[in-house]
């Protein structure tokens, strides 16, 4: 059958099979990994599948994951599209959180969507200042980003939120209680009853919809793709390659941005006083996985998501949930080297080469 | 014995055969010559001698003794040093540091540095070759950064001399300069390869001429049983190319681009265009000739608003017309980039898209706001048929098309891509291609400048603008030399390029 | 102000560490992964041996060994470097938790290791190393044969290639040597400074050492210049919080947000034109076409 094998052997050439082999090897490696520390590694997998889809509460829970990913993994995506790589998802996400946080306080009609709205500007602020020192200033922007997270981290989690925006009555000494609680008209509205599926979920797909429709179909899509593909070139076509890439990188920003007021305004509903996502720096793993397509994104934010909203259930068989971030780490290192895959593809080429 | 020998190489890219079973020699105190076009092989021949890429089959040996396959230090150990076309240089260091890496004097193990100077500049002056050991090499000029390498080969002690495309980007008087340290170095005793498509300075400095083609080496022979025409007939398949008629066809127009005073910095923050005056009229070719480095590139760059300048340049009465890359678009300028990978295509993205590159705004590209999807396949189409672009596959990446093809699709889209354009910049339209690609694009440029476009067209290749301007202005040091009519000969656009012939009022 | 050098130690170790990768032209952004396997390595090398320089010995090794992959990764498989490294991050985040998890059954701090002894102002040999080592860096690349060709292989591969310099084993020398020197740095925070391993370790430290790097230019020099400078930061915050009850008005994060907001405004305004080293982050494909 050549037509199946050369379908099968396509992942050398095509990103979307290279990315699911890699998410396959990456899933391989790990239980191995869960065998060699002496755990029941099909149990721990069994585990792992119910507590991210066995049933209405696990269903909603890698939803709610999902929906996170899908956003910071877009933030990471459109930079890339523009050609920056957007290490900064995780503090332009932040600030949205801590944006949509404030906002949400407010007494006034529509609060959900002016959280929204705030997030969006906040994180697409972050966002643009990476790309403004890239255009202006040259600053490379993975520097710049990482720069950016630390300065988000420590500002909002050392400074903002135990100290000027701390809830009355936490008291100086109990940092933990994070900021006032958003108002009821705030909460992204629950949509399956017993579980923490809210609105979320169907507005990242949206987004996810649009982002797609944006870079593919209009004139300002077609400029950023020209700009991240080759930014001299753009330039002499009279395309003003530094506003398209501070547009890039704000809506990059606004998009992590509305990843953490999902946060804040489906579960938490409040900026707390430890808050810890990471969703940022996965984010990247979600992009890279998905090869800057928004489609492909928005699967491997499922896959991820998946698997953190899984992970929790590996407790129960004594493995720590930090077991998600060693599979996703290994399904970057395995898509960042698609050679590696290349001899053993050449070598089961040329097995099949000879005839039987 | 033969200083070098090369038997049955054969090199694949990819599918793609870049050598295909050459042989050759050269003896100590003799000069071989490799023509061919671009893509023949040459390069991909030359690296294999030294050992940067490993062939697939075939044994390269120096003075009887084979060489390991890609292995550049056996290639170095056996006396072999190759100049390449893009120099192989790091900025930063300085000329002695760049000679001696590699291959350090110590001392104590540290640097001997001292010694290192002293050997260098010895080194240098023995063979008459300027160069200050102290300098950092990028701040030295083209042809002082030749000297360089040259140096560095002899340091080294190389017995046998490579070099790639020596002359490409140096002045008339700076090529017979070379050619004569050439002649030196082979009654020296030294071998060298002398790669070249130049055929008048091969004629000039050769013993032996080998001419390759496709990756096929289809002559070898002397130099006093040879002459240009055979060796045209070898190098090119099918007849050969006849010089084309440039006579104009329309009238020249009225002053369709006037430039005064014009006066702009370099990206190092040197001067580069020093107060240039210049008039380009409508139906017009106007050659600039120059050394490279004189203002060429940045003048290109202000004319299609790449670059901020003083000085006015008007576009009929239009003064702003450089203010932006878009205004100049807008106000009918075409610019084929001297680079064109970098300036001219979004290699990662589809030949059509790149055709619509800089007209996507506009019918039949767009819809309002949305891309015109069928409408920019159709054109795409139509561009690529009319322009010979192959693959004709619109889907095609630009990066997998060939240097020749990517330029004429940057030419289809500047010149028949959107409205027709009224000034087109080309900077070394040509560089790089075959003749047959070559001569697509001059056709291209003859066919605007006769649809009443003005053309500038900026170049080294003094050849190519004898065939296609109507007038050479000849920049030095960012002013106009003078103007000097197609048929002057070599020596006084030379002089000119020096700067030593006055300008004429 | 004893602290600075205490401060200092783990940040110049890795930051010179960032310095050989990037002279040699791998961007490593996997500082801080390697960092933590030099902290946990050691930690878990000083509680096995007893012994808190055989842990060292032990978190410099799992420091290179990380290195070695990110080696591999972006020279071998020419993966791009920032995307390897931040797997590597990824990875050692996971893994060593999953271990620190296995081995000592606490996913937050590993039991108390052996540290290393200290001399009568309170210093380890690591606090006084972090003084000469960069200097003898410095040198090293700067006059020595070695120091050139790295320099050349960071600025332009195929020039320094036609020299016969091997552009890829020398380029992995330095990006293990450079796992290396950042598990040092990480041992220093585990067996050095806290005498036991924490699962937040390095907090951060790697980014920070990252940053020194580009403060200080790419030289080793300077990259220590800068970490002292960021540790001299941050002793002078946990000094302020102490004596004027700064605690209470929770400007801590301020403090901690400083090196960071200050490399980045070095770098925005560019003052004294920081560039890398041209070829940094592009792969070396010995075989492209030119």
């Amino acid at each position: 059958m050549p037509d199946l094998r050369a379908r099968l052997f396509r992942p050398a050439r095509d990103p979307a099979w290279g990315a699911a082999a890699a998410l396959l090897a990456s899933f391989a490696v790990s239980f191995v990994a869960m065998a060699a520390s002496g755990r029941d590694p099909v149990d721990g997998f069994g585990h792992l599948l119910s507590g991210a889809f066995g049933g209405p509460g696990p269903l909603g829970e890698t939803a709610l994951k999902t929906s996170i990913l899908i956003l910071t993994g877009l933030s990471v995506a459109v930079a890339l599209i523009v050609g920056l790589f957007n290490i900064g998802a995780e503090g332009q996400l932040i600030w949205g959180a801590l944006a949509a946080a404030v906002v949400g306080r407010l007494e006034v009609p529509g609060v959900m969507l002016l959280a929204l709205l705030a997030a969006a500007l906040a994180g697409g602020a972050w966002g643009l200042i990476a790309g403004w020192l890239k255009v202006r200033r040259g600053v490379h922007e993975v520097i710049s980003t990482i720069l950016l997270n630390w300065i988000a981290i420590h500002l909002i989690q050392g400074w903002l939120v135990p100290g000027p925006l701390a809830a009355t009555g936490s008291g100086a000494h109990v940092s933990v209680a994070g900021t006032e609680a958003i108002q009821r008209g705030a909460w992204l509205p629950r949509l399956w009853p017993g579980t923490r599926l809210d609105l979320g979920f169907p507005l990242a797909l949206l987004i996810a919809l649009g982002v797609w429709f944006l870079l593919s179909r209009t004139r300002r899509g077609f400029e950023w793709r020209a700009v991240g593909a080759g930014p001299d070139a753009a330039l002499a076509a009279g395309i003003p390659a530094g506003r398209r890439i501070c547009e890039g990188m704000a809506l990059s920003g606004a998009l992590a941005g509305i990843g953490g007021a999902l946060l804040i305004l489906g579960t938490e509903h409040r900026y707390p006083g430890v808050f810890r996502t990471g969703y940022g720096f996965d984010g990247i793993a979600v992009a890279l996985v998905g090869g800057g397509s928004p489609a492909a994104t928005a699967i491997a934010a499922l896959v991820f998501g998946a698997l953190r909203a899984g992970a929790t259930r590996l407790q129960l068989v004594g493995i720590h949930p930090s077991f998600a971030e060693l599979t996703q780490g290994l399904a970057v290192l395995l898509v960042a080297a698609p050679r590696m895959f290349q001899p053993l593809l050449a070598r089961l080429r040329g097995r099949d080469a000879v005839p039987p | 014995m033969n200083a070098l020998e090369l038997t049955g190489i054969r090199k694949r890219f990819g599918a793609v055969a870049a050598v295909d079973g050459v042989s050759c020699a050269v003896a100590e105190g003799e000069v071989l010559a490799l023509v061919g076009e671009n893509g023949a092989g040459k390069s991909s021949l030359i690296s294999v001698a030294c050992g940067l890429y490993r062939p697939d089959s075939g044994s390269v040996r120096a003075f009887g003794r084979e060489l390991p396959p890609g292995d550049p230090r056996a290639a170095i150990e056996a006396r072999i040093g190759a100049v390449h076309q893009h120099f192989m240089l790091v900025g930063p260091l300085t000329v002695w540091e760049n000679v001696v890496l590699g291959r350090e004097p110590r001392r104590r193990g540290f640097i001997d540095a001292a010694r290192a100077r002293r050997e260098v500049a010895e080194g240098a002056e023995r063979c008459g070759l300027a160069v200050d050991p102290q300098a950092r090499v990028e701040t030295l000029g083209v042809a002082a950064q030749q000297r360089v390498e040259i140096v560095k080969q002899l340091w080294r002690g190389a017995r046998v001399l490579i070099l790639d495309e020596p002359t490409a980007l140096l002045s008339p008087q700076e090529s017979a300069a070379l050619l004569r340290t050439v002649r030196a170095l082979a009654e020296e005793g030294r071998a060298v390869v002398f790669v070249s498509h130049k055929l008048r300075e091969v004629l000039d400095v050769a013993d032996r001429i080998a001419v390759l083609r496709r990756g096929r080496l289809v002559q070898i022979s002397r130099r006093s049983e040879t002459d240009a025409d055979k060796i045209a007939g070898a190098l090119i398949e099918g007849p050969a190319t006849a010089p084309e008629a440039s006579a104009r066809q329309g009238e020249r127009g009225p002053v369709l681009l006037t430039v005064r005073e014009l006066s702009c910095a370099s990206d190092r923050g040197r001067p580069a265009l020093r107060g240039l005056s210049f008039e380009l009229q409508r139906g017009e070719i106007l050659g600039v000739a120059g050394v490279d480095g004189n203002g060429q590139s940045e003048l290109a760059e202000v004319l299609t608003g790449l670059r901020r300048a003083d000085g006015t340049a008007s576009l009929g009465n239009d003064v702003s017309f450089h203010r932006s890359p878009a205004a100049a678009r807008r106000a009918g300028v075409a610019h084929l980039p001297e680079d064109r990978q970098r300036r001219g295509l979004c290699l990662p993205l589809s030949v059509e898209e790149n055709l619509a590159l800089g007209h996507h705004a506009l019918p039949p590209y767009a819809r309002g706001p949305l891309i015109d999807r069928a409408g920019r396949r159709e054109k795409a189409r139509e561009l690529i048929e009319g322009f010979d672009v192959r693959p004709a596959d619109p889907l095609a990446r630009a990066a997998a098309l060939s240097g020749g093809n990517q330029q004429k699709l940057v030419a289809a889209r500047e010149l028949a891509g959107g409205p027709p354009p009224r000034l087109i910049v080309a900077v070394h339209p040509t560089r790089g291609l075959d003749p047959f690609a070559a001569r697509r694009v001059h056709q291209a440029l003859r066919a605007a400048r006769d649809r009443g476009a003005g053309v500038l067209l900026i170049s080294l290749d003094l050849d190519e603008l004898r065939a296609l301007a109507d007038r050479i202005l000849v920049l030095f040091e960012g002013r106009s030399a003078g103007e000097a009519e197609p048929e002057a000969g070599d020596d006084r656009l030379g002089r000119m390029m020096l700067g030593q012939e006055p300008a004429r009022a | 102000m004893n602290l600075v050098l205490d401060f200092a130690a783990p940040l110049v170790f890795a930051a010179l560490g960032g310095v050989l990768s990037e002279r040699a032209g791998v961007v490593n952004i996997g500082l801080e992964g390697m960092m933590r396997f030099g902290a946990f390595g050691a930690a878990a090398g000083a509680i096995a041996s007893g012994s808190p320089w055989i842990g060292l010995a032990c978190g410099a090794l799992a420091g290179a060994a990380a290195a070695a992959l990110h080696a591999l990764l972006s020279l071998r498989f020419r993966a791009n470097q920032v995307v390897s490294g931040i797997a590597l991050n990824l990875v050692a985040l996971g893994l060593v938790t999953y271990l620190l998890q296995s081995i000592f059954g606490s996913a937050g701090v590993s039991p108390e290791a052996p540290s290393l002894p200290r001399d009568r102002f309170g210093h380890t040999a690591l606090a006084y190393a972090a003084l000469v080592v960069p200097v003898l860096f410095q040198l090293w690349l700067s006059r020595t044969p070695a120091g050139l060709r790295v320099r050349a292989v960071g600025e332009h591969p195929r020039a320094a290639a036609t020299l016969g310099v091997r552009v890829l084993p020398l380029r992995a020398v330095c990006v293990v040597c450079s796992g290396l020197l950042a598990g040092i740095g990480g041992a220093t925070l585990s067996v050095g400074i806290l005498g036991q391993f924490d699962a937040r370790m390095p907090a951060g430290q790697g980014f920070m050492a990252l940053a020194a790097v580009v403060f200080g230019r790419w030289t080793p020099l300077g990259a220590a210049g800068a970490a002292f400078f960021f540790a001299a930061a941050d002793a002078l915050q946990r000094h302020l919080s102490l004596t004027l009850h700064a605690a209470d008005l929770r400007l801590d994060g301020l403090f901690l947000a400083l090196p960071y907001a200050l490399t980045l405004l070095v770098l925005a305004l560019g003052i004294g034109r920081t560039r890398a080293p041209a070829a940094d982050g592009i792969p070396y494909d010995p075989e492209a076409r030119t």
